[in-house]
């Protein structure tokens, strides 16, 4: 992974992102606003899945407005993702925040749709927490150091 | 007492130096303010996108806000309260950084946004409650609204690359992960 870091970091993309200094705070701010979307759309779903709000409407129905709008976002989310590993590989893809980051989205979004379509509360509550973890870690990439070992970053 | 006194001791404040001297305090205080600040702009965006009638278009006006006011208010509380405590620890610099000094205005001017949709289309909210689009106010309130805080995003991220953090002056406790675990 160090040397398919070392690479990408040689690539004109990626040398293009890294001295244009603006690309990375906007792509992370688009990245933000993407997580916004992502996120509500989610928690809408899974309070629907708790009863908390929109009790009166059916699941199914809270799954037709939600569910476009947390896969769209998350498409978002995963080219400005791209543009940000483009933008410095070694911080992210030798970092253990990001690729546990990564493990959880996937596992979120499988989780998000299945307690749509099940209505198993607990599995409601997990799948809360599991976005929150998402959150966190990829606040973490920049902080990797605390992973001790773990963590293949220089960052 | 002036501002940058003001400043000055919210800086020496017990608290703030609690954050400048962990390794973890910062980081954590952060991810909280994306949490909270996610959940409001998502929350805000699913009524002002109702209100355009691009989303929810079947559902009440009413039923959508009744849907997302009653968390948002608690994640609003979040991200306030880890702005503040994040605010201390560098008030100075903070202080005088353009980009937040724009953030505040735009945040200014977001609330001075629902004071007055207040006032105007939510006073007729029952004509057109079930309307797929607001009147003329009710989408120029909706608009203004996602503008602002699309940029107040932008000017976030944007005080995180123009200010530089401050640490406290003793060196980061050597402890990791690891070390809380069983070797």
């Amino acid at each position: 992974m160090t040397a398919f870091a070392n690479w990408l970091a040689q690539t004109p993309a990626s040398t293009w992102v890294a001295s244009h200094e603006w690309v990375i705070p906007t792509v992370q701010s688009i990245h933000i606003v993407a997580i916004s979307i992502a996120l509500v759309s989610a928690y809408m779903i899974l309070f629907r899945v708790l009863g908390w709000v929109g009790a009166d409407q059916s699941l199914d129905e809270t799954m037709r407005r939600f569910w476009p709008w947390l896969f769209g976002a998350l498409v978002v989310l995963l080219v400005t993702g791209l543009v940000m590993v483009l933008g410095e590989p070694a911080r992210e893809l030798l970092a253990f925040s990001f690729w546990s980051k990564m493990t959880l989205i996937v596992l979120g979004t499988l989780l998000t749709w299945l307690a749509g379509r099940t209505a198993v509360k607990p599995l409601g509550v997990l799948t809360l927490f599991i976005w929150i973890g998402i959150i966190f870690l990829g606040r973490l990439i920049a902080y990797d150091h605390i992973w001790g070992s773990w963590s293949g970053s220089k960052a | 007492m002036n501002i940058d006194a003001a400043l000055a001791t919210l800086e020496a404040t017990r608290v703030a130096n609690a954050i400048r001297n962990s390794l973890y305090f910062f980081p954590f205080l952060e991810s909280l303010h994306v949490l909270g600040l996610a959940m409001v702009v998502g929350a805000i965006a699913v009524l002002d996108l109702r209100m355009l009638g691009v989303a929810s278009v079947q559902r009440p006006v009413a039923r959508v806000a009744i849907d997302v006011e009653t968390w948002a208010w608690w994640a609003f509380g979040l991200t306030f309260v880890t702005g503040a405590l994040m605010f201390i620890t560098n008030a100075g610099v903070y202080y005088h950084n353009i980009f937040f000094r724009l953030k505040m205005g735009m945040l200014a001017l977001a609330g001075a946004n629902v004071a007055v949709f207040e006032v105007t289309a939510r006073r007729t909210l029952q004509q057109w409650n079930t309307d797929a689009r607001a009147p003329f106010a009710g989408r120029a309130a909706a608009t203004i609204s996602l503008v602002l805080w699309i940029a107040i995003i932008f000017m976030g991220r944007w005080i995180g690359f123009t200010t530089t953090r401050v640490t406290g002056s003793k060196p980061a406790p050597g402890v990791n992960i690891e070390d809380l675990l069983p070797k």
